[in-house]
């Protein structure tokens, strides 16, 4: 899971017309792409720079990236057949009831230091993973795990309450407190990647949030690639790890993870042969990608919602009326055919479209008319004596644009004004944390198909879940029952009327399903696009014998 | 003979103040007065603009998007729909407003400053001076975001912050000017006169430090404008729908490729505004320098 941070700096179009003369004057120099075909290294445009390369600390897109290629998790998914494959371990068992997980590792699987990887790593590494202290963020993705949660909240100190057991040194046994048929894919996420014990024992605490042992030189992983390089602001490097136990499979001799936050700045660099791969697209040049014959732009459905948070516990949002006369004068169909250039799907509920399996339930459609009645009932006939309200948003050129076309399409409908303001997205994390705000954005992307993914952002012990949004019958639903429910279809029914609660008492107003968008070059191979957008650095491969992609005139 | 020559003395001395002296050279400037002209238009439609403007600035046309100039949007429209040249007018009214107002405040904190610390001198002007020293070393953007933060979003008190910070230099060139000019004769003569220090500064020091002071005032508008905008693109400035020509910019300078008279027409305002200030600065720097022989 991570948020979407798509930043646009002030300093993007400067940048690029930097980058812009540099390519124009150093032309005699080979390109990125070129080398990189002959060379097998892989140029991907990774967003941000990374907070940190410890998978128990990371929550962003961008450090995912980086962890994917330097760890790997029991198991791991096909970037092809979106199946869960082998990762460390070869082979496992479920049982009949669902409830437990045997893993069997695969004997030739080793650390970098070639020291083999074992069960008890994988043991020691969910304790951190889960631990108080260490305060991951993604902790409570493991709470199926027996008496996970009671370790992760401090009710319970004692790691070996928790029900991961070590039955030797390739096989570590897993016991759930329900059936979960999401639990695999559970296990090819970062929060149960395994690290090195000896080596963040030798930089510090185990529970240490930044400790030296992920610098270069001192790092240790078990993934397909080992960290060698790391310039701040300029870029992360990989290289192939000689003891990875599938190391055949990997034909990547390197990976260059480029920090470039403004999508303009790595487009102007995809374009000058800099990058294979870019994390944006800058929106108003898609069209124009999207007309070329063997056009570099790849646009997939990518399991991900847009919404807006709307606080309850806030004048004027705490009347339901409210909200719900906001969301009926929402218009998402044109907001995503003008200002999004048709690039996301418009979705009115929380769990993304074409999620397969699950049928969201249907919502009200656009209706300014009963919107207007409704916010009458509340109190503010035509937006009289409205107090108004602020909508807070991270600086991001798509956010302002879809907080001025809502500001607008408001007023005509309602009457009623609001005011805008952007936040850098750490000031605005702060603000949306500790819910001071009237109304603000979020963006979810899930690591995983299940619904219960986004379902459970909005149940009342959610860490994430910063509406103040809070109804029972939700609750038992995601906490208790929907969990319990080895029957696919009733869960299904069960998420359905969950979420029919939510789209009732709009805490949230969803507004799209977000597209991945990527430029990537036609040399790379193995890079097909996914509903999950993740790459696996394993089965890419780089053609040296296509040109390097330079754009039309 | 010598009768003759007091007399044209006496006419000359009644026939031109320093003001009117200027006045006259400016009027053979002729930059200098397209450079005024020009402002003074600005200012106007600036002023006019809640009934002149041809749209509204707020109302979108989602369907009609971004256009190129047509007959109905002289200027185009923007990614919203939205009338440009409409955008832009109401954008001048703020861009204008920071430019004048910030300088404005600029210029009577730092000249009034500079002044007094350059004709006292001694332990008050190195007083004086090393807090202006102290401000330089503050990191000016923290200073001005910290303001926003505690005070709150008030375009007023943006004017008022970017002025604050603004007046540095000012007071520097001030305190130069004012410590050369006290060795001249003319200011020792006030001196001896028994002039209040007040009225020597009012009447004789600023007078004559005017031009730098102008030269640098022309260079300050611009400078502010584009703070203005860098601090609306941060959030702490100018929120949509309010608009002002840095952030008109700034949002024109992403799709440049796309639709490139959304950067062109407030570049153009923009470029136009820097132009006549910097020709009415250089012209009035000439008209006002009193030590050019009167001709």
């Amino acid at each position: 899971m991570a948020t979407d941070n798509s930043a646009t700096r002030w300093v993007g179009p400067l940048l690029a017309a930097l980058l812009a003369l540099c390519v124009g004057s150093c032309g005699f120099n080979e390109s990125n792409v070129a080398a990189g075909n002959r060379d097998g290294v892989f140029h991907f445009g990774n967003g941000t720079e990374p907070q940190s390369i410890d998978p128990h600390v990371m929550s962003g897109s961008p450090e995912v990236n980086i962890a994917r290629a330097l760890f790997e998790g029991l198991v791991t998914r096909h970037p092809h057949t979106m199946e869960m494959v082998p990762g460390v371990a070869e082979r496992w068992d479920i049982s009949e009831d669902g409830k437990v997980y045997t893993f069997y590792l695969n004997p030739r699987a080793r650390w970098s230091n070639r020291d083999p990887v074992t069960a008890e790593d994988f043991r020691w590494s969910l304790h951190r993973s889960l631990h108080p202290q260490l305060g991951n963020q993604l902790a409570y993705t493991l709470f199926g795990i027996v008496g996970a949660q009671d370790f992760a909240t401090g009710r319970n100190t004692d790691p070996e309450s928790v029900g991961i057991d070590v039955l030797d040194d390739l096989t570590l046994r897993i016991r759930l407190n329900n059936p979960d048929p999401y639990f695999l894919s559970t296990m090819g996420t970062y929060p149960t990647y395994p690290v090195h014990r000896a080596t963040v024992e030798a930089h510090g605490q185990w529970t240490d949030r930044f400790a030296q042992w992920t610098r270069v030189g001192n790092f240790v992983g078990n993934g397909p690639f080992v960290l060698s390089e790391w310039k701040l602001n300029r870029r992360l490097v990989v290289t192939r790890s000689e003891t990875y136990w599938d190391r055949e499979k990997v034909t990547l001799n390197a990976v260059v993870f480029h920090p470039i936050e403004s999508a303009t700045a790595e487009e102007k660099m995809f374009r000058a042969g800099q990058l294979h791969f870019t994390q944006l697209v800058p929106l108003s040049k898609i069209p124009g990608y999207q007309a070329m014959d063997n056009s570099p732009y790849q646009q997939h459905r990518w399991q991900g919602t847009y919404f807006l948070q709307l606080n309850v516990r806030r004048d004027p949002l705490d009347d339901k009326r409210v909200r719900q006369a906001l969301a009926l004068a929402t218009d998402r169909q044109k907001i995503v055919n003008t200002v999004l250039l048709k690039t996301e799907v418009p979705n009115s509920a929380l769990v993304p479209v074409n999620t397969p399996g699950y049928q969201s339930p249907p919502a009200p459609d656009y209706d300014p008319q009963r919107a207007r009645q409704l916010l009458a009932a509340a109190g503010y006939p035509g937006g009289e004596g409205w107090p108004g309200m602020e909508f807070v948003f991270n600086t991001s050129e798509n956010h302002r644009k879809i907080a001025v076309v809502l500001q607008q399409m408001w007023q005509e409908a309602l009457g009623i004004s609001i005011t805008l303001a952007n936040q850098e997205w750490k000031v605005y994390l702060d603000t949306i944390n500790e819910g001071d705000y009237t109304l603000s954005r979020m963006g979810w992307i899930a690591s995983n198909l299940d619904p219960a993914t986004y379902l459970n952002i909005f149940t009342s012990e959610s860490g994430i879940n910063r509406t103040g949004f809070s109804n029972a019958r939700y609750d038992e639903i995601m906490l208790e029952l929907a969990p319990a429910e080895a029957d696919p279809e009733k869960r299904n029914a069960l998420m359905r009327e969950a979420e029919a609660i939510l789209l009732e008492e709009v805490p949230l107003l969803p507004l799209y399903t977000y597209n991945s968008k990527h430029l990537v070059q036609p040399s790379v191979k193995g890079a097909p696009p996914n509903v999950l957008d993740v790459q696996n650095y394993k089965y890419i491969s780089l053609d040296p014998a296509i040109p390097v992609w330079k754009g039309e005139g | 003979m010598t009768t003759e020559v007091i007399t044209d003395i006496t006419e000359a001395e009644q026939g031109s103040s320093l003001w009117h002296d200027a006045w006259l050279r400016l009027r053979k400037n002729k930059l200098a007065l397209f450079g005024g002209i020009t402002l003074i238009l600005f200012v106007i439609i600036a002023i006019l603009t809640p009934w002149i403007a041809p749209y509204s600035y707020e109302t979108q046309n989602l369907d009609l998007g971004a256009t190129p100039p047509s007959a109905a949007h002289w200027l185009g429209t923007d990614i919203f729909g939205r009338d440009l040249l409409t955008q832009i007018m109401y954008g001048g009214r703020i861009s204008l407003a920071v430019g004048f107002v910030a300088t404005s405040v600029a210029l009577i904190i730092g000249i009034s400053w500079g002044a007094v610390a350059g004709y006292v001198g001694g332990r008050v002007d190195a007083a004086m001076m090393r807090f202006v020293d102290i401000l330089y070393a503050l990191p000016f953007m923290i200073f001005i975001v910290l303001l926003m933060v505690v005070f709150g979003r008030n375009i007023l008190l943006l004017f008022l912050a970017i002025g604050a910070v603004e007046w540095l230099t000012m007071a520097r060139i001030m305190r130069s000017q004012v410590q050369q000019l006290r060795q001249q004769e003319f200011v020792e003569a006030a001196i001896s006169l028994g002039l209040p220090p007040s009225t020597i500064i009012r009447r004789h020091l600023i007078p004559n430090a005017l031009g730098p002071i102008i030269v640098y005032t022309t260079l300050t508008i611009p400078s502010v404008m584009l703070l203005e905008a860098f601090l609306s693109f941060l959030g702490l400035g100018i929120q949509p729908p309010q608009t002002s020509w840095g952030l008109l910019i700034s949002y024109g300078a992403e799709t440049m490729e796309e639709f490139p008279w959304l950067l062109i027409f407030p570049g153009l305002a923009l470029t136009l505004t820097l132009f006549s200030l910097n020709f009415l600065g250089d012209g009035l720097r000439d008209a006002l320098d009193v030590r050019r022989s009167k001709d």
